[in-house]
């Protein structure tokens, strides 16, 4: 039998370890967040969000620069990759969780899990071949597309365990009233499971916002806006993760502190995603 | 009422969505690709051009490389390349094949390397020539005050100090053009090691990129190395003076650049003239195309006739008046043999057998 001291003993270290794991785990993403914030914070400006980029002797040369040409193509290229990947991503999970027994459904998601293993800059020359070649030319539809792939497994997995969630006898209690099959689904599991539908959403988004790799040979970049507005879907548009790889090792330390403060908005729209995800969580329960 | 007003709004809307400015003319967006040298140039090039046509027509380049450059041309998916090597044989050919014209090879600015040295005490100015500083890369000069090395810069107290050769270890244009270079002038580098992009270099340090090179020079006493001339002078590095074939000493500079490309030009400017026969050329020197077909409507991007020739009045806007912000960046700017021969083949580019570049050119 263990005395009561050794046993108060024992908790203290316990929890003294778990504390020091809870730091160890967070100092980095801390660092990286204080690191960012600091070095970028100077070049976050009214200029940074109304001006383009232009050439680097504009920036070099004192001359008003910006990233709004980025910032909007960001929110354009991952909302078209929104409204591509939800379809097939919710339906992907649907199929997963309400039938079970399709046989389809073994091959799919061993699909699914290498879909979601998959390097990016894969789906990157996926998105090349299927849109850019045949479309002739780069677009942000195509960056759209490549970034859908890259949202596609996510959102389906949390569809499916999302919709898994949901106890069979609220199913059962719909097909007893005489719905069929699909509008159970549509009518009672899915506004059932809404919250956990929209947390997988925006992970997803809050992932393929900051991929670069499947970006470079699709939506391709930009250094002004688009001189009209369909431009910003089937020409070549500007991304923040894109832009701010090109920024980062480029020669001239105006365009560095320029990176910073795009790695500043980057952040912002993943935590602005997450918050999100998290209030719309705590809203259900 | 009603109605007029439903059609203004319909025509505004339609104006946005396709991009007609208030005088009816569409604006033009050209999309290029390629060589990450010429990038700041060809950018600032976009900015003044675009300021100089109010807005209308609109240059976007993206630096992916010079094989990118030449890879993006090929597959047509960007309206004009740019590469720091002009296309070889067998992707004429191809291109002829496909598009029943050839690609043509505009010069559009000029690359050039120096010799850049960490030897305490030693500002700018020494003196090499060919075999020196190719024995040098080879590894078989290792010492500074090297009889050879003392020969050519006999007023310099040379240290006894060993030599450390920092190169490129990424493939890069500037180390084609530099191994190019060694080629010509050392029998021993052609056989043992040659020119490319990258190489197997028989001695020194490797590092990445132009910035890489230059840390490591600026930061080892005894270093040798070698960097885009624009670089070395952003940077107030210490760079050397080339013999060149004439047994001129040349110090690098934009005028030097220049004359090293004013000699006799092939007709489709694929020419590489390191160790130039101008006598008062800089012997490391070569130019950045752009590429375009001969044929435009038969690259996919181009999609009107308008494009084409926004695209042929940019080119030939570059190579002339755009040539003046060459100097202020770091750049030489082309000499007049060039622009001749760029003239001519755009002379010959035409839309659907029609020969816009002509027109264009003869003021229509």
């Amino acid at each position: 039998m263990k005395t009561l001291k050794r046993r108060y003993l024992h908790e203290k270290i316990m929890i003294t370890f778990i504390a020091f794991n809870t730091v160890a785990v967070l100092t980095p993403l801390i660092i990286i967040l204080v690191y960012v914030f600091v070095q970028g914070i100077g070049a976050i400006n009214l200029d940074f969000f109304t001006q383009e980029l232009g050439s680097p002797s504009r920036a070099m040369t004192g001359r008003p620069t910006g990233l709004v040409h980025t910032i909007i193509g960001t929110l354009v290229v991952d909302a078209l990759a929104i409204l591509i990947a939800l379809p097939f991503g919710i339906g992907a999970g649907v199929m997963l969780s309400e039938y079970p027994d399709h046989k389809l459904n073994p091959v799919m998601r061993v699909m699914n899990d290498t879909l979601n293993g998959m390097p990016a800059v894969l789906k990157g020359l996926l998105a090349w071949a299927l849109v850019v070649k045949p479309m002739g030319g780069f677009s942000g539809l195509s960056g759209g597309v490549a970034l859908a792939v890259v949202m596609l497994p996510i959102i389906a997995r949390s569809t499916e365990s999302a919709l898994m969630n949901i106890p069979w006898s609220i199913r059962e209690a719909g097909l007893a009233i005489g719905l069929p099959r699909w509008r159970v689904i549509a009518s009672v599991v899915i506004p059932a499971s809404k919250a956990g539908l929209v947390t997988g959403v925006l992970i997803a988004f809050a992932r393929a916002v900051g991929e670069a790799a499947p970006l470079l040979f699709t939506s391709f970049g930009n250094n002004y806006k688009s001189s009209y507005l369909l431009g910003w879907t089937f020409g070549p548009v500007d991304t923040l993760p894109q832009r701010l790889y090109s920024l980062a090792i480029s020669p001239y330390p105006e365009w560095h502190q320029l990176g910073w403060a795009a790695g500043i908005v980057l952040l912002f729209f993943v935590i602005v995603s997450f918050a999100i995800a998290r209030i719309v969580v705590r809203e259900k329960y | 009422m009603r109605s007029v007003s439903k059609l203004i709004g319909l025509a505004l809307t339609l104006s946005l969505l396709l991009g007609i400015n208030l005088h009816g003319q569409r604006r033009v967006e050209l999309i290029g690709a390629g060589a990450s040298f010429p990038a700041p140039l060809i950018t600032a090039m976009a900015d003044e051009y675009r300021d100089a046509t109010n807005g209308r027509v609109t240059i976007n380049y993206q630096s992916i490389g010079s094989g990118g450059g030449i890879r993006q041309f090929s597959e047509q998916t960007i309206m004009f390349g740019m590469s720091e090597a002009f296309l070889s044989d067998e992707i004429m050919k191809n291109i002829e094949q496909s598009t029943g014209g050839r690609a043509f090879n505009l010069p559009i600015t000029l690359a050039d390397v120096v010799v850049t040295y960490n030897v305490p005490g030693i500002d700018k100015g020494l003196v090499f020539d060919g075999p020196v500083i190719a024995d040098i890369f080879l590894g078989r000069i290792t010492r500074w005050n090297d009889r050879r090395i003392r020969n050519l810069n006999p007023d310099v107290r040379l240290p006894r100090h060993p030599i450390q050769v920092v190169h490129r270890s990424d493939g890069s244009g500037t180390t084609n053009l530099w191994t190019s270079y060694l080629t010509k002038v050392s029998d021993r580098w052609a056989n043992n090691v040659g020119f490319a992009t990258s190489v197997n270099w028989p001695t020194g340090v490797g590092a990445n990129g132009n910035e890489g090179v230059a840390g490591i020079v600026r930061n080892t006493p005894g270093a040798i190395g070698y960097n885009s001339f624009a670089y070395a002078l952003l940077n107030n590095m210490s760079y050397a003076y080339l013999e060149n074939s004439a047994g001129n000493v040349i110090p690098p500079s934009f005028d030097a650049t220049s004359a090293a490309a004013n000699i006799e030009l092939p007709t489709d400017t694929r020419i590489l003239f390191t160790d130039t026969p101008n006598p008062i050329g800089y012997p490391v020197a070569g130019f950045a195309w752009m590429l375009c077909y001969e044929n435009m409507e038969k690259n996919r991007t181009i999609s009107n006739k308008q494009q084409a020739e926004e695209l042929i009045r940019f080119i030939i806007w570059a190579i002339t008046d755009g040539q003046q912000l060459s100097e202020s960046l770091g750049y030489a700017q082309l000499p007049s043999a060039a622009i001749q021969k760029s003239y001519a083949m755009i002379r010959q580019m035409k839309w659907n057998g029609e020969p816009i570049g002509r027109n264009i050119l003869d003021g229509n």
